[in-house]
């Protein structure tokens, strides 16, 4: 098997490509690592801040989509059980920083803390300026709550559907519309005590 | 509608989800606060900002290690750990219990079918030597209340009642059937 070799022109859907790939056939595994892996780093990184450990959990995720192919079942859309399965993986990563943050805080440099805000003046330029506003949103977003952390990334960043969005995190409709509201007045309020 | 009506309304107004009375209830109230108003454009920028973050990308390599990682995995977890492994389909517990089965079968069998050829003793010999006692058994010398002389004398005195009696002579009495 390779993976960058076969980049057949697939036309089918998610759940017909993992239907594909359940009967055998590897080049719908290939195809659908080729759809999702950026979406699931652009997830991940949102809530790891890293991009190299969000590289090495969305690498899980796609080996555990591998290994569990015949786990999945057609009674949900393929891109919440994926986004569900590498939810789950980075907040595990999560958990074990924090247990490593524990022991070792008093030894972190500067440059291990996540989210640290450039050392720069926004004035600076426009390129910079663009830089530093996505620095700021980011701060912001990892500063959230993590069920409001969660549907926020899903719908504003990821544009998933509330019906996915529910059926990832695993909550009613109605408490997904209300934590993505919530989510989004406290972004407001906490950029608008970094800006 | 009060604040806490406005605030909930906001994000279904941003993405234009409101019914038309309620959206016109809630421009009402914008119409009213000028602060509501500043509130709901600054949502609305902050998801348009978001909606702009560059998009990230994996590296160029991703796949190649993936497919590494798939190979290394799929080989550890197909290697059979020792408890895995099976002797003729038997796990090492069971297969011992089966050898231990084996070898009881065999040895009984051979028991039952050919005690003498064993060399090993018998019930049916113990019980045989049990019940006549011989001297040239040592274990059973102090069965014999009798004392060796007292049984040596007598095996004498049965030698000579054998040597004093008559022998008789059968020949005469012999006669064949053409005579």
């Amino acid at each position: 098997m390779s993976l960058d070799k076969h980049k057949a022109p697939f036309v089918y859907t998610d759940e017909q490509l993992i239907a594909r790939f359940q009967a055998g056939d590897e080049r719908a595994y290939i195809e659908l690592v080729n759809r999702y892996r950026d979406r699931l780093i652009n997830f991940v990184f949102q809530f790891l801040g890293d991009r190299e450990q969000s590289e090495d959990v969305v690498q899980d995720t796609m080996l555990k989509l591998f290994e569990k192919k015949h786990y999945y079942r057609e009674i949900a859309k393929f891109s919440t059980w994926i986004y569900t399965i590498a939810r789950n993986l980075a907040n595990t990563e999560l958990r074990k920083r924090k247990r490593r943050k524990t022991t070792l805080l008093s030894h972190m440099t500067r440059d291990e803390r996540d989210y640290e805000l450039p050392a720069i003046q926004p004035e600076t330029g426009q390129e910079v300026q663009s830089e530093f506003a996505e620095k700021l949103i980011q701060a912001a977003i990892h500063a959230l709550p993590e069920h409001f952390k969660t549907v926020i990334i899903l719908r504003d960043i990821q544009e998933l559907s509330y019906d996915d969005i529910s059926s990832i995190v695993g909550v009613p409709l109605g408490t997904v519309k209300s934590r993505i509201n919530r989510a989004r007045l406290q972004l407001q309020a906490e950029l608008k005590g970094l800006r | 509608m009060n604040r806490y009506q406005f605030e909930d309304l906001i994000s279904e107004y941003v993405e234009n989800e409101l019914s038309l009375s309620k959206r016109k209830e809630f421009e009402a109230y914008l119409e009213e606060k000028p602060d509501a108003m500043e509130l709901v454009e600054s949502v609305r920028a902050n998801m348009a900002q978001m909606k702009i973050i560059p998009r990230m990308k994996v590296s160029a390599d991703f796949n190649d290690r993936l497919l590494a990682k798939i190979q290394t995995d799929h080989a550890r977890l197909h290697r059979p750990t020792p408890s895995q492994r099976t002797f003729f389909g038997f796990t090492p517990v069971h297969a011992s219990l089966m050898t231990g089965l084996v070898i009881a079968f065999v040895f009984v069998s051979m028991q039952l079918f050919s005690p003498e050829e064993s060399g090993l003793p018998t019930q049916t010999k113990i019980y045989a030597e049990d019940i006549v006692p011989s001297l040239s058994n040592p274990t059973l010398q102090n069965v014999n209340p009798r004392a060796p002389d007292l049984v040596e004398a007598e095996e004498d005195s049965s030698l000579e009642d054998n040597k004093n009696k008559p022998q008789k002579d059968f020949s005469k009495q012999m006669h064949f059937v053409n005579d």
